[in-house]
């Protein structure tokens, strides 16, 4: 007998990865799929309610209705809103969190990096400051403004930041939002017992909630950080297990806010801090990637090189990071910060502390950071970390990965950075799609799951599929983490590219999948098709671009989804959202909003079939444009 | 060895299937008049015509040539013969055997009402011809009569029903199926009759029945007075054994041929199966006695235990009822009834214990009433409406993953 | 034989194997997912019964060494398989008479919801390789196949 957990680990898309997970000594979420691999066809489906204390009801041909007389449409789509309205709310804190970082920033002078993008938003909020901070706080103030109005009063932002056919459309259709956390708590609300029953409500509630997550939580945050971290630059840099340096006292972070993080990163490269680092064996501090906030960081990695070495992988790679060794402790500020990392931290003395109480794990210290206290609580953990390196060096053994990943990926893709890439303006981009050698643009997005085939497994055969057919590929969030450790963001990828594709990245350099970063950045992906449509004067559904979330995990993801809809965008699902029961749902869904707003979701858990389908999507809108 | 089976019905079936288990290399002859194997309860499929012949088989395909059985269709026994071991059949051929199986079943009884017994227009409906005589006959006969409502009746009924025919039902008691039904119950299926097309007249019995020149009956007149015109008479007033051709046999038979406990007659090698017996009129009893008889005829001991005989499901114009035990109410019994727009349920108690079922309209996973009822089981115990009482309350997973009766003493 | 041996205190009556049974026997292509649950052509031959105190008691067909189901069928419908020994149900020679219902000792049977025609009757998804469709979907394990002498 060996030293392995179990034998039972699911499969992933980075091999090398699955046998590393394999081989270990300690459970992971990848050993604990077979065992929930019974699902329950009620929950499956959607139709199971617990809203009362009648309950759990659920829908069987005796018993078609809950006791209260819900049927399943109603089941279905409470459980959907419910969903999406706790997704929007996870959004509308980071933007929350964000805004009130640069504003606190603004107000005590701090370094704005970020002044392209600073102006770009005062221009479009209509702000006219000379001062830079009073400029910033200015936008700062403006977004908190919306996020704090009450229901019964639209946000002002969404009109100056939405594409106009598209605001026209959610303004005919009734959707749109007032106060983003007013709406998350309507949403809350209408989906408790006994009150709202018609699921097409709902379901234009969700939608008017991804409107919300999408504007704001989607394009601000991106922006607002820019502002206070600087502006993504395009880079090539490692990725993977790789970037874990033993001979650094490494402090893996998982969240989506990266503004928590600017004066922690900042403090860790100053010259005391780095003596304290010296001092107990160590060359210095190193932030390690993962999740959302390591894609940000990546992102921007430009500006930091010295504290940040690389992404080492999404959400369902966190533990097999910590796993190596090489970790000394886990900063989470929000999710994915999985609750399996505990046992993990514990048995490997990996110190756990929690910036944001909504993210405190079990065995986590909280440090709660707010920006006034910024310098104590970061001198507290700074303390904390060294301390946990000390106490576990020597007595934890090394598992590290030193060939995991690659070192060329590229990153620091933004709108701006693209843009500045094709040269200013996206007509050669536009030239390319137009000319045929690139078919369309598919943005897979989104998260990473264990049960579409396996971690990352449909995503990445998605994504082959999709560039074989010269359709140029563009990522946000935990899809972008596994993709990019599989090899497909190098410049050696483009051989996986249908020969038009190939040829255009190439020539250009790039290779066929462009990395946006975290899922927040699918806000940044809608700027670029809306500058694209603008420049085309067409409408987002004429585009030839699909979404695909094909790997989807939590309900962030559902009110991502819910804004791509909104956006009147096709979206692919490798997994159904818990809404087959609903026969209204499905309806909605997948058919009638193709006339509400142009979009429509497509679930298939199938990787050719999912491209076929898409890339048929897209001909169908090349047609359209005549092209 | 050679074993003899007089009658292709279930029980000389089962038995020449559980024979040929026993004993691979046995001679088995089987000896029918019935030309096609056929099942007697579903004869009304065939009046009505949804089933042809063939598809009222009920046997294995290849029967015959499966289980080595050498059937002599269309022949008639016309004497037994138990000091030679001999039987002797209507085309003069002589058979040896030895051990032989009596289960040739019964014939209608046609009551000595006026010329019922004489006319050419009157048929029982117990076997194949009879209900194709009945489906020739009905192809140009106007009025039909059905005398009886009991299940044969109401089988002949529907099937002609089905063949658009209108119809007179004379029935003695007050209701239809008086035997296994309450009123309430049997008013279901008199509705859904008479929506059908069939005319009702109860609490009545055919007085006179006179042969018209042609040797047909062209009315019957009630005891009341009311005469009806028929050109088809179907009787359904029960079955005789058919004991015909065991006379000057020396076999001891009452209303049927006399068994033991193993199905043995009195004649030595010579077993009784089936509604020959008389032991009771249903399926399921008339194919374990043919096993059992079967296994007694191989030397290997078995008894007929289970005899329970009051047990019925009638299922017509899509109205299923189940009736387990005594379903007529006495003095001392708890009656409790459960009804909705989509079932009639009764069920009677008597010191605790479940004396009949009846339920029409939903008999899902009613199996386990027969068990109660048959075995007297006290279901006081049982903290639930009797109503919801089911199998979980009694369950027990044996041996083998088997379920077993599991009954808590009070 | 095959038979599915169940351990009743494991039941938490979650019903999943009911469902597994629906869609096991669908008439329509799908997956579990677009099975439709309010539909009552769809039906599980299981059923989770409750004894009186409330405990789950699931009735799964035995496939009987001695079937009275087989034994009381008056068209040949019902058969037990002698390779297999499972008790099959062809429903294109059932009579409809019910008298399996009336005569298995468990209640284990029941005419279809719909048009009463026919006997709901386990098949061991004889179709989908004999491996037991509700057996795969207990998350309790509460059930399992076992290889009993016949």
């Amino acid at each position: 007998m060996n030293q392995c957990y179990s034998c039972t680990t699911c499969k992933s898309a980075d091999k090398p990865l699955q046998e590393f997970i394999a081989g270990l000594p300690m459970e992971t979420s990848h050993h604990r799929v077979e065992s929930q691999s019974t699902k329950c066809a009620f929950g499956l489906q959607g139709v199971c309610c617990r809203l009362c204390a009648n309950g759990p009801c659920r829908i069987t041909p005796e018993s078609p209705r809950g006791i209260c007389g819900a049927n399943a449409d109603t089941i279905v789509v409470r459980n959907l809103l419910r969903a999406v309205a706790s997704g929007s709310g996870c959004y509308i804190h980071v933007v929350e969190n964000t805004a009130l970082n640069v504003r606190n920033t603004a107000r005590t002078k701090g370094q704005i990096k970020g002044v392209n993008t600073l102006n770009r938003l005062a221009d479009l909020f209509g702000i006219q400051e000379e001062d830079v901070h009073r400029r910033a706080e200015a936008v700062a103030d403006a977004v908190l403004r919306d996020l704090y109005l009450p229901e019964y009063e639209k946000m002002a932002l969404t009109e100056k930041l939405a594409y106009k056919p598209r605001y026209d459309k959610w303004k005919e259709l009734g959707l749109l939002p007032g106060g983003a956390k007013s709406e998350v708590f309507h949403g809350v609300v209408k989906c408790s017992t006994n009150l709202n029953s018609d699921p097409v409500n709902m379901l234009l509630d969700c939608l008017k909630l991804g409107i919300s997550t999408g504007i704001y939580g989607l394009v601000l945050t991106n922006l607002l950080n820019d502002v206070v971290l600087g502006e993504p630059q395009i880079r090539f840099a490692p990725v993977g297990l790789r970037v874990i340096d033993p001979d650094y006292i490494n402090i893996m972070i998982t969240g989506h806010q990266h503004s928590m993080f600017t004066f922690l990163q900042n403090r860790l490269t100053d010259e005391d801090v780095k003596e304290k680092a010296r001092k107990a064996g160590a060359k210095g501090f190193k932030l390690v990637g993962c999740t959302c906030v390591g894609q940000d960081l990546q992102l921007r990695g430009a500006h930091y090189t010295e504290i940040f070495d690389g992404h080492a992988g999404n959400n369902y790679t966190s533990e097999a990071i910590l796993a190596t060794g090489g970790i000394d402790a886990v900063i989470s500020e929000f999710n994915c910060t999985l609750p399996g990392i505990e046992p993990i931290c514990d048995q490997l003395m990996i110190r756990q502390i929690c910036i944001d109480n909504v993210a405190k794990k079990a065995n986590a210290q909280l440090k709660e950071f707010s920006f006034d206290n910024r310098q104590s609580v970061t001198e507290e953990i700074i303390d904390e970390i060294l301390d946990a390196y000390k106490a576990r060096r020597g007595k934890v053994s090394m598992n590290l990965m030193k060939d995991h990943g690659n070192s060329q990926t590229l990153t620091g893709v933004s709108e701006t950075s693209l843009k500045q890439f094709l040269g200013g303006t996206w007509q050669p981009l536009i030239d390319l799609i137009v000319s045929g050698d690139i078919k369309g643009v598919a943005g897979v997005v989104g998260c990473s799951n264990l049960t579409a085939g396996g971690h990352d497994v449909l995503t990445v055969d998605l994504v082959k599929e999709l560039i074989a057919r010269d359709i140029i590929v563009l990522t946000a969030g935990c899809s972008s983490g596994g993709i990019e450790n599989c090899g497909l963001m190098t410049k050696e990828a483009a051989a996986l590219a249908g020969p038009k594709l190939r040829a255009v990245c190439e020539k250009l350099g790039i290779p066929p999948v462009l990395n946006f970063g975290p899922c927040l950045a699918i806000g940044r992906l809608e700027i670029v098709a809306t500058e694209l449509a603008e420049a085309l004067h067409v409408d987002l559904p004429q585009l030839p671009l699909v979404l695909s979330a094909a790997q989807w995990l939590e309900e962030q993801a559902l009110a991502d989804g819910c804004y791509g809809l909104a956006l009147g965008l096709p979206l692919h699902l490798g997994l159904p959202p818990f809404v087959t029961g609903s026969k209204t749902a499905v309806q909605v869904l997948t058919q009638d909003m193709k006339t509400l707003t142009g979009g429509q979701v497509i679930i298939n858990g199938d990787a050719k079939e999912s491209a076929d389908i898409l890339e048929q999507l897209i001909c169908e809108k090349r047609q359209g444009l005549h092209i | 060895m050679k074993y003899v089976i007089i009658g292709a019905g279930v029980a000389g079936i089962e038995a020449a299937k559980t024979i040929r288990q026993q004993d691979a290399s046995g001679d088995i002859v089987m000896i029918s008049q019935d030309t096609f194997v056929h099942s007697r309860c579903m004869l009304h499929k065939y009046i009505s015509g949804e089933r042809d012949e063939k598809g009222l088989d009920f046997t294995e395909r290849d029967f015959f040539d499966k289980y080595r059985v050498h059937w002599k269709k269309s022949t008639r026994v016309t004497n037994v013969f138990p000091d030679k071991k001999e039987i002797l059949l209507d085309n003069g051929q002589t058979i040896a055997y030895d051990k032989l199986l009596l289960a040739g079943g019964a014939d209608s009884f046609i009551p000595p009402v006026g010329q019922l017994r004489q006319a050419s227009n009157v048929y029982g409906l117990r076997n194949l011809p009879d209900a194709q005589a009945i489906v020739k006959e009905a192809q140009w006969a106007e009025n039909v009569l059905v005398i009886g409502s009991g299940l044969v009746g109401l089988d002949a009924a529907y099937g002609l029903l089905e063949r658009g025919k209108k119809l007179t039902v004379v029935e003695m008691a007050d209701r239809i199926l008086p035997m296994q039904l309450d009123a309430r119950a049997a008013m279901a299926y008199q509705e859904r009759f008479e929506k059908a097309g069939a005319r009702f007249v109860l609490q009545r019995k055919a007085s006179q029945a006179v042969c018209q020149p042609d040797g047909r009956i062209h009315q019957v007149i009630l005891d009341d007075g009311e005469a009806i015109p028929c050109d088809l008479i179907i009787v359904a007033a029960g079955v005789r054994s058919s004991l015909a051709c065991l006379e000057g046999s020396g076999i001891a038979c009452e209303r049927g041929v006399t068994v033991d406990a193993s199905l043995k007659t009195s004649a030595a090698d010579v077993y009784a199966a089936g509604d020959i017996t008389a032991l009771s009129g249903i399926w399921p009893n008339a194919a374990d006695q043919g096993r059992i008889a079967g296994k007694n005829m191989c030397g290997i001991a078995a008894a007929y235990i289970d005899t329970y005989a009051m047990k019925n499901t009638i299922n017509f114009f899509g109205l299923v009822t189940l009736c387990v035990g005594r379903v007529k109410e006495e003095e001392g019994d708890l009656v409790c009834i459960r009804e909705d727009q989509n079932q009639y349920k009764k069920i009677l108690l008597k010191d605790g214990r479940v004396e009949g079922i009846l339920f029409q309209g939903n008999i899902a996973n009613a199996g386990i009433w027969q068990y109660l009822i048959k075995n007297k089981i006290d279901v006081r115990g049982i903290k639930k409406e009797v109503f919801d009482i089911n199998y979980g309350d009694f369950y027990h997973v044996g041996d083998r993953g088997k379920y077993e009766w599991v009954i808590e003493s009070l | 034989m095959k038979r599915i041996i169940v351990e009743y205190e494991k039941c938490d009556g979650c019903k999943n194997c009911s469902a597994a049974c629906m869609q096991a026997h669908r008439k329509t292509a799908g997956t579990i997912y677009d099975l439709d649950l309010t539909d009552p052509e769809n039906e599980s031959r299981n059923v989770i019964l409750k004894d009186a105190k409330g405990q789950y008691k699931p009735l799964f067909c035995r496939h009987c060494d001695e079937p009275e189901c087989v034994k009381s069928c008056m068209s040949g419908a019902l058969y037990k398989d002698p390779e297999s020994g499972h008790v099959f149900y062809d429903e294109t020679r059932c009579g409809s008479c019910f008298m399996c219902v009336m005569n298995c000792p468990f209640g284990v049977l029941k005419p279809d919801t719909v048009t009463k025609t026919k006997v709901i009757k386990c098949d061991f998804c004889v179709n989908a390789g004999g491996e037991p469709s509700c057996v795969a979907s207990c998350p309790k394990k509460a059930i399992h196949v076992e290889e009993v002498q016949a």
